[in-house]
């Protein structure tokens, strides 16, 4: 058995802010952290491995992108792969979802399982794991909060619709995106930190997994960004204070919701 | 006690990555010969390097000799370098007066300022290149003691549920075992406090500190001139507390706007917050930041004491080093260059232990010796002179700087007592009076405090344990009769409220300043480690 789980480091939206004059992304202060969708996709993975499947990583980005793989080394994952190519640069999700497709060929042209958080919280897009499923003529399981997987690969998960979970039985291999309701990812054990800091990333530029650059970075992307603006400012929120008085607090709300017309007093 | 998995061996064991650990972690990578690196293992509570280190920061250089390359030290991560400098009395909202004369003793003229945040992010990258293992987010909660020798420390569990109770991701303590460790913890370090009282190795006064809070501030382009800086006395703490702001223009468009409260102060009714925003709305203050936005906050606690409140940094087995140890000139409150001289010292006298097996006993001598440590003894007597007023601390700055310290020669009283005894009761009328005085509105200059909290962007998981333990509540209730619970005030982060009559504690606001173990009257908050990895996440203080 063998799971491979895509990775992202993205810059912690909690702090992004956007420079109102040229639009762009104001990156100072902000730290790069693993996609938190991702944490839970490694935590399947690493759930898995702990019942002796084998694991991987794979992740795309510049250089620095191998500290969100370190840190998956540290939670336990057997190995780990970067894909780092200026041919890369610019990609949209279906030129992400081919390079992607090319290096889980390179590392095992019959994986079991390939799994990735629900989205990136930068593009929000939702869309690189399936266009890898298609990429290489996988199924797709999206939005899975439970899995279980028995020796033969027949594996039982639960996907989190909007009405309710569904529980779908199947057979690997598969491609799955995992969402926030799944276990709890794990922490580092210090000993895991230091491991992996040892611990060897493989780099794979885009000639290493034979990937055709027509179809990597900006030349691959079929979509291109033509704005970016910032959403209107809406007007300054109002903050009622409850912790004094709370039924008071509520009377102020339900004045204020009245007021526009939302309730009827 | 909760189980262990194997212990990890190092050599040293560096506890907290700030300017002192990360400095003495590089001192010994750069003094080992070649061939036979240490091993050095440095761990800090932080999620990053820097999280949780705060600072003006006007660094002295100096601290960097020897440590540094001069090409390194050129290219810290500082857009500004001090360019023009100035002292203000102010005395009321409308009202100040440039001082015509500072004492050279404490101009900084062509200092890098800018964020001790990023200058330890740097710190931080240049002991990785040598070889220094730095990991993040792992709290130390326990040293481990053999034979009376420090023999290394132990993480703290992760992944312990409200109840106390191990969550799916529990993940247990891990021993580390060093042949040195060194405590460079901050200002009052809760493992070495902890082992100041039970090695004896207290100074002979105790330990005073300052609560400093700070915001970065941004301006509109143009107007400011990046490097100018200015310290302010007076208003709004006009009591004889000791205390005063700072600004400082770290670059064209960023203002850094801090100020600092003594703990020693006797009104309960202070609010060090409160402070600070009226301090930004007198004219001296507001024409360096108008027109801006606040967009970082921060708070963190300054061991103000001196040379005679320095621990005995030496243990068998261990050192203090940097603010941890006290050490810090106490007239123009910096720390950072001594931190990195007694690094520097440290790494000596553990290169010498690790080649011999003796020589650690050696660093209080090699700390000693060193310039800070001379700076400290010259002012040793500053902060108490300004026990008796700005005119008695000015005087006894102006002699110790005229006399190279040898005046006055003896031990100045004060600080007989920890700052948590010295608050008076609470006078009747005193918080109505305080609150009348006006609080500025809530405005993108004038954030109010949960504001900053947000903007400091702490973070603590909520379904852990409280990590500010309270020995006996029904203490608080008194306290709140006595003294008007100053908890609710001094916190620069809104953790303590009452709620009719329960005290509510809102750990996960929590600046990790430690302002409460200082200064609850009745000693009664014991500040243990939250989850490592929590707290603040400064970027930019």
């Amino acid at each position: 058995m063998h799971a491979i789980v895509c990775i992202k480091q993205v810059p912690d939206s909690t702090n992004v802010r956007i420079n109102p004059e040229t639009n762009t992304l104001m990156r100072e202060g902000v730290e790069s952290i693993l996609n938190p969708f991702d944490e839970y996709a490694l935590e399947e993975g690493l759930r898995l491995h702990d019942a002796g499947a084998r694991l991987s990583v794979i992740s795309m980005g510049p250089p620095q992108a191998a500290a969100v793989l370190r840190e998956a080394l540290a939670r336990g994952a057997d190995d780990a792969y970067l894909l780092s190519d200026r041919a890369f640069a610019g990609a949209d999700t279906l030129a992400t979802g081919y390079a992607l497709s090319c290096a889980i060929k390179k590392i095992d042209p019959n994986p079991d399982l390939i799994l990735f958080g629900k989205q990136a919280i930068d593009g929000d897009t939702a869309q690189v794991g399936p266009g890898v499923a298609e990429t290489l003529g996988l199924p797709l399981l999206a939005y899975v909060r439970d899995l279980s997987v028995s020796k033969d690969g027949a594996f039982t998960a639960t996907v989190a619709m909007d009405d309710g979970d569904e529980v779908v039985e199947g057979r690997l291999p598969a491609v799955m995106t995992v969402v926030k309701e799944a276990h709890t990812p794990r922490f580092a054990p210090l000993s895991g930190a230091i491991a992996a800091r040892r611990a060897k990333i493989t780099t794979w530029s885009a000639k290493d997994v034979e990937a055709d650059t027509a179809r990597c970075g900006l030349n691959g992307s079929p979509t291109k960004v033509v704005r970016i603006f910032p959403p209107p400012v809406k007007g300054n929120a109002e903050r009622i204070d409850a912790r004094k008085d709370a039924s008071r607090a509520a009377e102020a709300v339900i004045a204020k919701l009245a007021e526009k017309g939302i309730v009827r007093k | 006690m909760e189980s262990t998995v194997k212990a990890i061996e190092t050599d040293v064991l560096v506890i907290g990555a700030g300017p002192a650990g990360l400095g003495t972690a590089i001192a010994l990578m750069r003094g080992a010969p070649e061939g036979s690196k240490p091993r050095v293992i440095v761990l800090d509570k932080g999620r990053n390097p820097g999280s949780h280190i705060l600072s003006g920061a006007i660094v002295d250089p100096s601290g960097f000799d020897g440590l540094l390359t001069q090409e390194e030290t050129a290219k810290l991560p500082v857009e500004a370098r001090v360019s023009k400098e100035s002292f203000r009395m102010i005395s009321g909202p409308g009202r100040s007066m440039k001082v015509p004369w500072v004492p050279p003793l404490m101009h900084s003229r062509g200092y890098p300022v800018g964020s001790l945040t990023k200058i330890v992010s740097y710190l931080a990258s240049i002991a990785e290149r040598e070889g220094v293992e730095l990991y993040t987010g792992y709290a130390v909660t326990e040293l481990l003691e053999e034979n009376g020798r420090i023999c290394g420390a132990r993480t703290g569990a992760k992944g312990i549920g409200k109840d106390g109770g191990h969550k799916e991701n529990y993940l247990a303590p891990e021993e580390i075992r060093a042949r040195v460790t060194v405590l460079a913890e901050g200002g009052c370090g809760i493992l070495t406090e902890r082992l100041a009282d039970e090695k004896g190795l207290r100074g002979k006064r105790c330990q005073t500190y300052a609560l400093a809070i700070k915001e970065l501030v941004e301006v509109p382009a143009g107007k400011q001139t990046a490097g100018e800086v200015m310290h302010t006395f007076g208003y709004p703490l006009t009591d004889g507390t000791y205390g005063g702001g700072f600004v400082y223009h770290i670059s064209e468009t960023q203002v850094m706007a801090g100020y600092v409260c003594a703990l020693d102060y006797r009104r309960p009714e202070i609010d060090p917050h409160l402070l600070f925003r009226r301090f930004k709305e007198s004219s001296a203050v507001r024409r360096h930041i108008e027109g801006g936005k606040t967009v970082a906050y921060g708070a963190k606690t300054i061991p103000e004491g001196g040379y005679y409140s320095a621990l005995h940094p030496y243990t068998p087995g261990c050192v203090i080093v940097g603010d941890a140890a006290g050490l810090l000139d106490s007239l123009r409150i910096k720390g950072v260059h001594i931190a990195l001289q007694s690094a520097q010292a440290a790494a000596k006298a553990i290169l010498a232990e690790l080649k011999d097996g003796k020589g650690l006993e050696t660093y209080p001598g090699l700390l000693h010796a060193t310039r800070g440590w001379k700076e400290m003894k010259r002012v040793r007597n500053v902060r108490a002179a300004f026990r008796h007023g700005t005119f008695c601390g000015v005087m006894g700055a102006g002699m110790a700087w005229a006399t190279f310290g040898l005046f006055p020669f003896w031990r100045l009283g004060g600080f007989e007592m920890p700052d948590s005894e010295e608050l008076e009761p609470l006078k009747p009328g005193a918080l109505e009076k305080e609150s009348a005085r006006g609080v500025p509105q809530n405005s993108p200059l004038s954030p109010d405090r949960l504001t900053g909290v947000f903007m400091s962007g702490t973070l603590h998981d909520e379904d852990q344990p409280c990590h500010l333990k309270i020995a006996d509540a029904a203490k608080c209730g008194e306290c709140r009769e006595k003294y008007g619970a100053p908890c609710t005030r001094f916190c620069p982060a809104e953790v303590y409220r009452f709620e009719e009559d329960r005290l509510q504690i809102d750990f996960s606001n929590c600046l990790h300043c430690k302002t409460c173990k200082i200064k609850c009257p009745y000693g009664n908050v014991d500040w243990t480690f939250p989850q490592g990895g929590d707290g603040p996440r400064y970027t930019r203080m």
